[in-house]
């Protein structure tokens, strides 16, 4: 039923956050008036980026490192943090790409039939946690991918996770718990 | 007797009153001790004739009421940290339960739940009211009494969000199950707030079918409970002639307007609401509808598929539009011998570019009219679609693109990045200005691959001088009130510093580690150790500076006493190794020794010092000394009350598989004060 399953669900990434240090210390004031499409945010000490050609927004501190988020898959990222870095090397620091990491990804996926939440809630007690007072869907928590999973009562599907695989594993994983609490279309 | 010395006089002649509890010195007659807790059972002779036993109750959780009888005050100051934040932590959570009103059960599992909490270090790093109230909150809906989490909320004056985070940790650190809230819970509450007056029982009723009736219609998943009981309670008091304004059910169920008329509006599109009362009160209609976000997400798809049929359409039009266009332009320039400027290198390059520029208004006489024609034709299919977003870039990119269908509208499609306008548009531009491009394929491969990074383009992301200085003076006009902040910060800081006057705010530096106790024998360390920490005052620190310490575990056993200080030193475990090691006999020797304990613990000290004084830590040794020392006895016995026999312990544990729990205290049925055994 898993495999089955797969290739019709289909899972949109939505954001892929990354991280990596360019080992030299950068002047932000330089960056900042000389960047083209850098927002300086002085009072909080780093300054923001956004490329267009991968969409995504760097986040770069004094100290070397930067964050990137915005990116629509992991080479995406990587190809972005890399304009990144030489744009940066344009602007004359002695640049180092090294680390590179992807540290989170962000994924939505649709399922087909809506799910019936407190039952799911009940089926799956350690894993789920279910407070409509709070937030309209079951936060389902798998800690060996370290993967969190939004259900919410349309079917629809948030996955975050470590990296693009965890996340394609945790969909896998709980389709079959979704699948039984579903809600029969008469 | 136990070798206190009197804070008034410096005397040591203590004397100890088992009657009264006492504590007193001789020399100079101060009270030291106050409540002594004694293990001996007096009787009292009361007025009327008849005898009570002399004692005072001391709570379960703390030490009880520290007496501080004659100014003297105790050398901890009453109680030990966990007693005092549990104590606190019980008086938070009366004084928060009682304005709930939650009877004394629920108040007392709750004081367990904080208990557990407090033992699992879960208040730590929390404000203990956020932790109270997830304690209460977590009772409530463990007995399902109708608390919102919103009432506790709004007592604290905290955001519900937070105190909702600390519950759901709570609960989960707990393993706590905390059953699904059921809307249902809180209609007679909101009923009765309502005051229905002789008819509350019905308009209830009525409301808990509806609410039912809801369930069945799927518009309870993923809302609040209470803005189903308002929507509910709403149409219950007017199928009862009951004049409850929307603004009052609001104030009462804590929702907000435009929550509740929502919810009447989900409910109103369900068939149920076309029933009249009475029908509603029999019948049952058989069918569910599907829940409101599901018809939404429906009509979003319906709505996707018309746009799909109509951007079919208009690629259609379209396309006969550009060949149009085309005709036109060749029609033009046949009619017209040379062509101008920078648009004869443009048109030469091909029709894409001639729509292109055309679109892209240059000034050309007879240009313009097919611009403006093109553009308007263009224009009108555009706005019926998108209301007129976008028309530059979408004209742009939908010449060129053709098949591709108008990009504004894939934007609208859904996730299909806007990117991908955009990144045509800079393809175009470029096309224009005659750049080739590389695939944009990442195949990195050491520090900084520059495959298929263009450079050009990020020179573009460099401004040059003139740009820079536009936007520096911009940047310092937007923050021109953060860096005044600074400056009259800086000019504050001279000025005190030229007072001198300046305190310097360091920030607080976390507190060092203490360095590990070197040591040669574990006696020492347990003096290095105690001297840097005071931690219990149930240690007569007097008598253990002055003892020599040497390896000995066997006089800890008397102390039954629990002693929860002194860090990993845990007594039970010393209890166990203290009589067993590898060798047989030395077990057997120990056991033998266990039972004389109750009898004469001073002896079996004796006996126990002696046969580990001459050891060193490792009972390699003791095998041969027990034989002997069981029979001899010495003088004065050394006291070890504290001693880290933790290196012991390894060794020893493994030798008595069971042990009960009173030889493992010692056998000392005295529940005394461990003082008692030295110097006899």
């Amino acid at each position: 039923m898993d495999a089955d399953s797969d290739v019709a669900l289909d899972i949109l990434i939505t954001n892929v956050v990354c991280v990596f240090r360019t080992r030299c210390h950068l002047n932000l004031r330089k960056i900042a008036l000389e960047g083209a499409n850098v927002i300086y945010k002085r009072d909080v000490g780093k300054v923001l980026m956004k490329l267009r050609k991968p969409r995504i927004t760097a986040t770069i501190w004094s100290s070397g490192k930067i964050i990137c988020t915005g990116a629509t898959s992991e080479e995406e990222a990587k190809f972005g943090a890399r304009r990144l870095a030489r744009s940066l090397q344009k602007l004359g620091f002695q640049v180092i790409f090294t680390d590179f990491k992807v540290v989170n990804v962000l994924a939505v996926c649709n399922m087909p039939f809506e799910i019936r939440l407190p039952e799911f809630t009940k089926n799956n007690r350690p894993h789920a946690s279910y407070e409509p007072e709070l937030h309209p869907a079951v936060c389902y928590r798998i800690k060996s991918l370290r993967a969190t999973l939004q259900i919410f009562s349309t079917g629809s599907i948030t996955v975050t996770g470590p990296n693009v695989k965890a996340v394609a594993t945790a969909v896998e994983q709980v389709y079959p718990f979704v699948f039984e609490s579903r809600k029969e279309i008469l | 007797m136990t070798g206190r010395v009197c804070r008034g006089c410096g005397g040591t002649d203590i004397e100890l009153d088992a009657a009264r509890g006492d504590a007193v010195c001789t020399g100079c007659g101060s009270v030291l001790e106050d409540n002594i807790i004694v293990s001996e059972v007096q009787f009292v002779e009361n007025s009327g004739g008849g005898s009570s036993a002399v004692g005072q109750f001391v709570s379960l959780d703390g030490a009880g009421k520290t007496p501080t009888l004659g100014g003297g005050f105790h050398v901890n100051l009453g109680k030990e940290s966990r007693a005092q934040t549990l104590q606190n932590g019980r008086r938070q959570i009366h004084h928060l339960g009682n304005q709930l009103q939650l009877n004394q059960h629920c108040l007392d599992t709750a004081f367990n739940f904080f208990k557990m909490a407090v033992s699992k270090h879960l208040t730590r790093g929390r404000k203990m009211a956020h932790v109270i109230a997830a304690c209460l909150y977590l009772v409530c809906r463990t007995e399902g009494t109708p608390h919102m989490l919103l009432d506790l909320s709004d007592l604290l004056q905290v955001n519900v969000y937070v105190l909702g985070k600390t519950f759901l940790l709570l609960a989960r650190e707990l393993c706590i199950n905390a059953p699904a809230i059921d809307p249902c819970l809180y209609i007679p509450r909101f009923a009765h707030l309502l005051e229905f007056g002789d008819k509350n029982h019905e308009v209830s009723m009525t409301a808990l079918r509806l609410l039912q009736r809801m369930k069945r219609d799927w518009m309870h998943t993923g809302r609040r409970p209470s803005g189903l009981c308002g929507a509910a309670l709403l149409v219950a008091a007017r199928m009862h002639d009951f004049r409850r304004t929307v603004k009052e059910v609001i104030s009462v169920v804590k929702v907000c307007e435009s929550t509740l008329r929502k919810r009447l509006t989900e409910f109103e599109d369900t068939p149920t609401s076309q029933l009249t009362v009475d029908e509603f009160m029999k019948v049952d209609l058989e069918e569910e509808c599907d829940p409101p976000s599901y018809t939404a997400g429906q009509r979003k798809l319906r709505m996707k598929q018309l746009e799909q049929v109509l951007s079919k359409q208009l690629e259609e039009v379209e396309g006969e539009i550009s060949s149009y266009q085309d005709a036109i332009e060749i029609e033009l320039e046949n009619s017209r011998p040379k062509a101008k400027g920078a648009l004869a290198s443009l048109t030469k390059d091909g029709s894409v570019e001639d729509t292109t520029s055309s679109l892209f208004g240059e000034e050309d006489a007879e240009d313009e009219e097919l611009e403006a024609a093109a553009s308007h034709l263009n224009k009108d299919f555009y706005q019926e679609l998108l209301g007129g977003g976008l028309p530059g870039s979408a004209e742009a990119a939908g010449g060129p693109e053709g098949g591709g269908g108008p990009p504004a509208l894939e934007s609208l499609l859904g996730p299909l990045p806007t990117a991908a306008s955009l990144g045509i548009s800079d393809s175009i531009r470029e096309c224009i200005s005659s750049q080739s491009r590389d695939p944009k394929d990442a195949s990195g491969d050491g520090e900084l691959d520059l495959s298929g990074i263009d450079d050009l383009e990020i020179d573009r992301y460099i401004l040059n001088e003139a740009e820079a200085r536009v936007k520096a003076e911009l940047w310092m006009r937007e923050n021109a009130e953060y860096l005044r902040e600074q400056r009259e910060k800086e000019a504050r800081i001279a000025k005190e510093r030229e007072l001198g006057i300046y305190k310097e705010h360091k920030p607080k530096k976390s507190c060092k580690r203490r360095e590990p106790i070197q040591a040669s024998t574990a006696g020492e360390a347990i003096e290095k150790m105690l001297e840097q920490k005071k931690i219990s005052s149930k240690i007569n620190y007097s008598v253990l500076r002055g003892l020599d310490s040497k390896g000995g575990a066997g006089p800890r056993r008397e102390h039954a006493r629990p002693q929860e200080t002194a860090g990993a030193r845990r007594l039970s475990r010393r209890k166990a190794p203290a009589s067993t090691s590898g060798a047989d006999p030395v077990a057997g020797v120990r056991k033998r020794l266990r039972p004389m304990v109750s009898t004469q613990p001073a002896k079996k000290v004796a006996v126990g010092e002696q046969a580990l004084l001459p050891s060193p830590p490792s009972l390699e040794a003791e095998p041969v000394r027990p034989t002997s020392a069981v029979v001899v006895e010495s003088g004065p016995v050394s006291y070890h009350p504290e001693e880290d026999a933790d290196e012991e312990d390894p060794d020893e544990e493994d030798g008595e598989p069971c042990v009960s729990a009173l030889q493992m205290m010692g056998g000392n049925d005295y529940g005394c004060d461990g003082d008692d055994d030295d110097g006899y």
